[in-house]
């Protein structure tokens, strides 16, 4: 029998799927610790938050640059001695901070946490935060805010984020030169002192876990040095202006970044779900529409794409490309010419089940592995959510209809509310 | 350790397999010989475009990605100097998808005048955004040419310059198929929740009945010992001046590959290196300096590449880097360091194969170089290697007439 190669192999939908799900356990001084225990690999990462975020800074920078020296030294250790005997275990040690928290982050093989977890008790104990150690980091910090300065990708993301939420929000906060030139040794202590030294909000841990990892955790960060802490306080300021386009020139550029979007509501909205499908059969994709139209058969751009960007008080929703500056007159009407479809024709039953079928799959591939299930666990975290957000987004994404999508359009896909910021230059 | 069955069939195509029932998906991992190394030199960044117009339709398959996204897949893939590679992620019970779109654009493609127009486009629009159109973006579009006088990996894979790829023909692009897109220039791994039996029965239905092909592998020339040292300067709309230099180094295969990959550890990664300790954060000449490898299949490269700190002359910042070189020679390296490199290529061997997609991209490059079993020799050799090697090598290679440098400077600076 010869074989067929027209015939497609048969396909099975995805009906169910099963979340490996994070454990609650409590230390003995009260603090919260999720664990996930999902690896084959002995290895483990460990989250430790904080309510440390921008939303709770004086000063521009406060928040990032306490995160950034958390690992400049302690009174017992140099930076250098720090980074030394962390490397020796083989361990990666990251610090960062969002709008809203602090996390610090390790990442070694099981056999070396118990070696490595007293250096960071004793970096949330005792950092000092040494003057010199500063003022190289923000010199450095400077200098890579130049870079980024040439980068059109990176401006047309800061001024969208400005112009979408407003500059006092922590969504559209930017540190330039002058408020990083400022940040001063007390400033910084200050905010260890007041976010960081006020308690942990939760620990998460992922990867190869046993009762010995949450004994070593116990007894590392469930000591009397440590408290359980959570700031509730927290009053978000929304955007009350309505956004202007913008049009920023770059001379030399030989191509434009182009952001278009609005503001948007987040995961706690009950249209969520249903916008994700939408948005991914616009641009969120490499089969969607703008990928096809303007990539795939005009040639138009390397790239385009659409997103939502969820935040816990706040988010946006943009389609974003770069393409050569006398093209992206062409492009824009090519990109308002799609949203115009999607509020006016009904989505083809084709390419809608195409889309589910793909968004269920890429669903399945984010709870693959330790660590992607602990950035889903985040994600409930973040929005207060619970694992049956996981399971319903399943039976909404299946009972989508093409009416509903384009009601959605209509409802939130509007050109009226829509602002364009672009980064380029007219010259040719 | 990382276990597979493996076996070739009568076409010539090697079959690799690797059974990991943690997962709900599996991996298949196609990957062909053949990278930018093997491209006519006037005819550059051609195994990168034909990468691009693989996913534009098959003999039978009118859409790929259609039909992929249909079965809940996705796929990528990678070109490098030595190979390309294509990779779908699939719901383990939607494999046989897989097999049927990987297998038909082995067999062909369908080639077209329109499709090959518009791939053009796309990569001449990122040839614009990823390397002209960034600061610092052309850097390995002038370290190359510098560092290569004869081998082919003297052009990066996007190609030497944009009027390459605009010439492309449809010609071209059929005989380069023809030369290189045949079972026997490829490897095929089956990595995730698929048993061996199955992935047998699949793999003769789909890829056993494709003919294979008369290899025509360009013979390009070695490239010889670098005798001098070779410096260029070069001005460019960036705020901070920066250095590159590249050294030669041995190929993957070769036994100082380790030692040198370790060398690059103790000098320049991560905040507890000689060059951030030293430079970055005591003498703050650099706001950024690093050390890496290219990591080739063949002889390539070890590179050192910094950011200036702003006012600091790139007369002192690159005597700096050459003195740190020296004391590193002299003084040699400490117990407590070699156990620390070794600590780090274990945690990054361990993360690495968490993943099917990782572990299935592993097996295929360890087939390039010539044995699969190096997935899980790979530890090993970096445990073997001693202070003495390390040392060696830096004396070896660390010399100026084994150097390119490039001097990447600031327009801004100059007109100041």
């Amino acid at each position: 029998m010869t074989l067929n190669r027209k015939k497609a192999p048969s396909i099975v939908e995805i009906k169910s799927i099963n979340i490996k799900e994070a454990q609650d356990n409590i230390l003995s001084n009260g603090i919260k610790l999720y664990t996930i225990n999902a690896s084959n690999e002995e290895v483990i990462k460990v989250d430790i938050v904080f309510d440390a975020g921008i939303n709770v800074q004086e000063y521009k920078s406060q928040a990032n640059f306490t995160s950034k020296m958390l690992s400049e030294g302690t009174s017992k250790y140099s930076a250098a001695e720090l980074a030394e005997k962390l490397d020796y275990f083989g361990a990666y040690f990251q610090t960062k901070n969002t709008s809203e928290e602090a996390i610090i982050t390790l990442y070694c093989i099981n056999k070396h946490l118990k070696n490595c977890l007293p250096f960071i008790v004793e970096i949330l104990t005792d950092s000092i935060f040494p003057g010199k150690d500063l003022e190289i980091l923000k010199k450095n910090a400077i200098q890579n805010l130049k870079v980024n300065e040439e980068r059109n990708s990176f401006l047309v993301r800061r001024a969208f984020n400005q112009t979408i939420f407003g500059k006092e929000s922590i969504y559209g906060s930017y540190s330039m030169e002058t408020d990083i030139e400022c940040i001063s040794q007390e400033q910084v202590r200050e905010f260890y002192k007041n976010h960081y030294q006020k308690g942990i909000k939760y620990i998460l841990v992922s990867g190869y876990v046993n009762d010995e990892t949450i004994e070593v955790i116990n007894s590392n960060f469930g000591t009397k040095n440590f408290k359980s802490y959570n700031n509730i306080a927290y009053k978000y300021v929304e955007n009350k202006t309505k956004p202007a386009d913008l049009y920023i020139n770059k001379s030399n550029s030989v191509q434009s970044a182009i952001r278009i979007g609005r503001r948007l509501f987040n995961r706690n909205h009950p249209d969520f779900r249903e916008m994700q499908l939408l948005n991914l059969i616009l641009g969120g994709y490499f089969g969607s529409r703008l990928m096809k139209n303007i990539r795939e058969e005009k040639g138009l751009t390397y790239g385009i794409y659409s997103a939502i960007e969820a935040y816990p008080y706040d988010a946006c929703w943009y389609i974003d490309t770069e393409m050569n500056n006398d093209l992206c007159e062409t492009g824009i009407k090519e990109i308002y010419k799609e949203l115009d479809r999607l509020r006016k024709e009904l989505i083809g039953e084709k390419e809608l089940k195409t889309a589910k079928n793909y968004l269920l799959g890429s669903f399945l591939r984010s709870i693959d592995g330790p660590f992607s299930l602990a950035d889903r666990f985040k994600i409930l975290k973040d929005f207060d959510l619970e694992y049956s957000y996981f399971y319903e987004f399943i039976e909404i994404i299946k009972n989508t209809t093409a009416e509903r999508l384009k009601e959605l359009a209509n409802l939130y896909l509007k050109e009226e509310d829509l602002t364009s910021v672009i980064v380029g230059s007219k010259e040719v | 350790m990382i276990k597979y069955n493996h076996y070739q069939l009568a076409n010539g195509q090697t079959v690799i397999h690797h059974f990991d029932d943690s997962t709900q998906l599996c991996v298949l991992n196609m990957l062909y010989n053949v990278g930018s190394k093997h491209e006519n030199p006037d005819k550059t960044g051609f195994a990168h475009l034909f990468e691009h117009l693989m996913f534009g339709g098959s003999v039978n398959i009118e859409e790929f990605d259609t039909v992929l996204q249909d079965a809940s897949g996705e796929s990528n893939a990678f070109t490098s100097n030595d190979i390309t590679n294509y990779y779908l992620t699939l719901p383990a019970n939607n494999i046989e998808t897989g097999f049927w779109l990987e297998s038909d654009r082995m067999l062909s493609l369908d080639f077209s005048q329109e499709s090959l127009d518009i791939q053009r486009n796309v990569v001449i629009e990122e040839f614009k955004e990823r390397y002209l159109n960034q600061p610092y973006g052309d850097v390995w579009l002038k370290i190359l040419p510098l560092a290569y006088k004869i081998h082919p990996y003297n052009w990066p894979t996007i190609g030497k310059e944009i009027s390459h790829i605009e010439n492309a023909t449809l010609e071209d692009v059929k005989t380069f198929f023809k030369n290189f897109y045949c079972p026997n220039n490829a490897v095929l791994v089956l990595a995730g929740n698929l048993d061996f039996e199955n992935c047998k029965t699949l793999v003769d239905k789909w890829f056993a009945p494709i003919p294979s092909q008369k290899l025509i592998k360009p013979i390009y020339n070695q490239e010889p010992k670098q005798t001098e040292a070779r410096t260029e300067t070069v001005y460019a709309d960036v705020p901070l001046d920066m250095i590159v230099k590249a050294y030669h180094m041995p190929a993957r295969t070769d036994e100082g590959y380790f030692a040198a990959d370790m060398l690059t550890d103790i000098l320049g990664s991560g905040k507890s290196s000689r060059f951030y300790t030293d430079l970055v954060k005591n003498k703050n000449l650099f706001s950024e300096l690093d050390a890496y490898i290219s990591g080739d299949v063949e002889a390539g490269l070890l590179m050192i590449e910094g950011k200036l700190s702003k006012g600091v002359s790139i007369e002192i910042a690159e005597n700096a880097i050459l003195n740190t070189l020296e004391h590193f020679k002299t003084r040699g390296v400490s117990d407590d360091e070699l156990t620390k490199i070794k600590n780090k290529s274990e945690t990054n061997i361990r993360f690495n194969d968490m993943t099917v997609l990782n572990k299935a991209m592993k097996l295929a490059y360890a087939w390039v170089l010539g044995d699969i079993e190096l997935v899980n020799t790979e530890a090993e050799s970096y445990l073997k290697v001693t202070k003495t090697d390390i040392i060696n090598m830096a004396n070896k290679i660390l010399v100026p007439t084994n150097c390119s440098t490039l001097y990447y400077l600031s327009k801004q600076n100059d007109t100041k």
